[in-house]
């Protein structure tokens, strides 16, 4: 198999906010229309493996209704695209049509869990473009299902975990919170060390809960 | 000491999925179908909400597109995705198609701006879709990322029964831990012999017995040390007096 050598298109900038960058092809379709109502566009004459880049490092594909009904051949094509950037998210725009129904399922195996990349059935191009005119304007606004870095409180997360405990609620924990205040000195308090806290046998049951040994099947 | 490390998967290589106990009620056809056409070891558990766990790594959220569709359920929507992102490395959604009532005529799905919207989010948050044209094609698709999974050396390798009352304890105490999903949970109870092995392990132990990310052993390596703070405390007891 020939390797591709220069990913020429895709190592273009991304346009700026508000525009998409469009191969000629696309010129007079009825997508192009759509994109229109919303969002400027620039028109690239090589985008050679891509249709579309948006904002933000996004560059789609489209799948039309006649590739998937005409057989295999697009696959090459879907190929070229993965490999052309790994910078840019590749996301692939699919007819998913009446006609092309029964390639679907087929395509999705390829598209998403061979090749890794995102899949978007639409209707066809107008529902395209309203998608596309979506994803662009989203870049504008927080995207609330973007993973955060976390910023819990260890106070109660430790307090919670040490009422996990057999025989020790919220009184009882922070007790022994306030003579051992992580969970790690929790576990390496012996038993008489414990004693006076929680009383003997308690302090015995603490203790084995950290130490005894989780011997699996019983 | 070093943690026991994993034992061979699930017997004749069948993959194993964990299931949330709120899916059974809507996914009967699916868990048969699981079991059956593709032969994947499914547990029932009790998770923080209606998902299924396919790896170590890996969650997959059921929805169907009316869900997706309705504004109403943005809030709930955004709360179980994002707690899904902290949780596991990937997060992927299979969006349904809805089901027609019988003798219903079904009327095709009306997309809306606020439906692309959340799509376009889902997507740009790093949230995989995959699309379902039901309950029999969610299984596949389910088998699929879990063998997928499993091929990249992710897939669920320990036992997902969890017998006895102490070990169920220590699962328990394990789920606790900040950003720990009930993998990592049955991952560490599998492989520390005690709590307190856990809990005076480094960082790369904690990664290698909970088949973790790095960041995810630091989280628990520091909170398992964390002091907490005296006034935390001194307020926590006023409050529970006064109560």
């Amino acid at each position: 198999l020939k390797i591709f050598p220069k990913p020429t298109a895709l190592v273009n900038a991304a346009p700026p906010y508000g525009h998409v960058v469009c191969s000629e092809k696309w010129r007079t379709s009825s997508l192009l229309r759509g994109l229109k109502a919303g969002l400027k566009i620039l028109f690239e004459n090589e985008l050679a493996v891509a249709d579309f880049l948006l904002p933000n490092k996004v560059c789609l594909l489209y799948v039309s209704e006649g590739d998937m009904v005409a057989g295999n051949g697009f696959r090459r094509k879907l190929v070229r695209y993965r490999n052309a950037s790994s910078s840019f998210q590749q996301l692939v725009l699919a007819e998913r049509t009446r006609l092309s129904e029964q390639y679907f399922s087929a395509l999705q195996k390829f598209v998403v869990l061979d090749l890794g990349l995102s899949l978007l059935p639409v209707g066809g191009q107008t529902e395209a473009s309203q998608l596309i005119t979506q994803i662009v304007h989203g870049e504008g606004r927080e995207n609330p299902f973007r993973r955060r870095t976390s910023c819990r409180l260890l106070d109660s997360i430790t307090l919670a975990m040490v009422q996990q405990i057999p025989g020790v609620g919220k009184v009882r924990a922070v007790t022994l919170m306030q003579n051992f205040p992580s969970i790690q000195e929790i576990s390496n308090a012996s038993p008489a060390e414990l004693e006076p806290l929680v009383g003997q046998a308690s302090a015995q049951q603490i203790h084995s809960f950290f130490h005894a040994h989780l011997t699996p099947g019983n | 000491e070093a943690p026991s490390m994993n034992g061979p998967p699930s017997p004749s290589g069948s993959v194993s999925i964990l299931v949330d106990s709120r899916c059974i009620s809507s996914g009967v056809e699916l868990m048969t179908s699981l079991r059956q056409r593709h032969g994947a070891n499914v547990h029932v558990c009790s998770l923080d909400s209606s998902y299924f766990i396919v790896s170590n790594r890996m969650a997959v959220e059921r929805l169907s597109q009316s869900d997706l569709a309705a504004m109403q359920n943005r809030k709930r929507l955004v709360e179980r995705l994002s707690s899904l992102q902290g949780m596991f490395e990937r997060v992927c959604v299979i969006v349904e198609k809805d089901r027609s009532k019988q003798g219903e005529v079904s009327r095709p799905f009306q997309r809306t701006r606020y439906y692309d919207s959340t799509i376009a989010a889902l997507v740009r948050a790093g949230i995989r879709l995959l699309w379902s044209d039901g309950a029999e094609e969610s299984a596949g698709l389910l088998a699929d990322l879990a063998k997928l999974e499993h091929r990249k050396g992710q897939g669920i390798a320990v036992p997902l029964e969890v017998k006895g009352q102490r070990r169920q304890q220590t699962l328990q105490l394990y789920q606790s831990l900040p950003w720990i999903s009930h993998v990592h949970a049955l991952n560490l109870l599998h492989n520390f012999s005690t709590i307190a092995q856990l809990i005076n392990s480094s960082v790369e132990a904690i990664q290698k017995g909970g088949c973790m990310s790095r960041s995810r052993a630091e989280e628990i390596y520091r909170c398992l040390r964390y002091s907490c703070d005296s006034s935390f405390l001194l307020n926590t007891s006023k409050a529970g007096k006064n109560s």
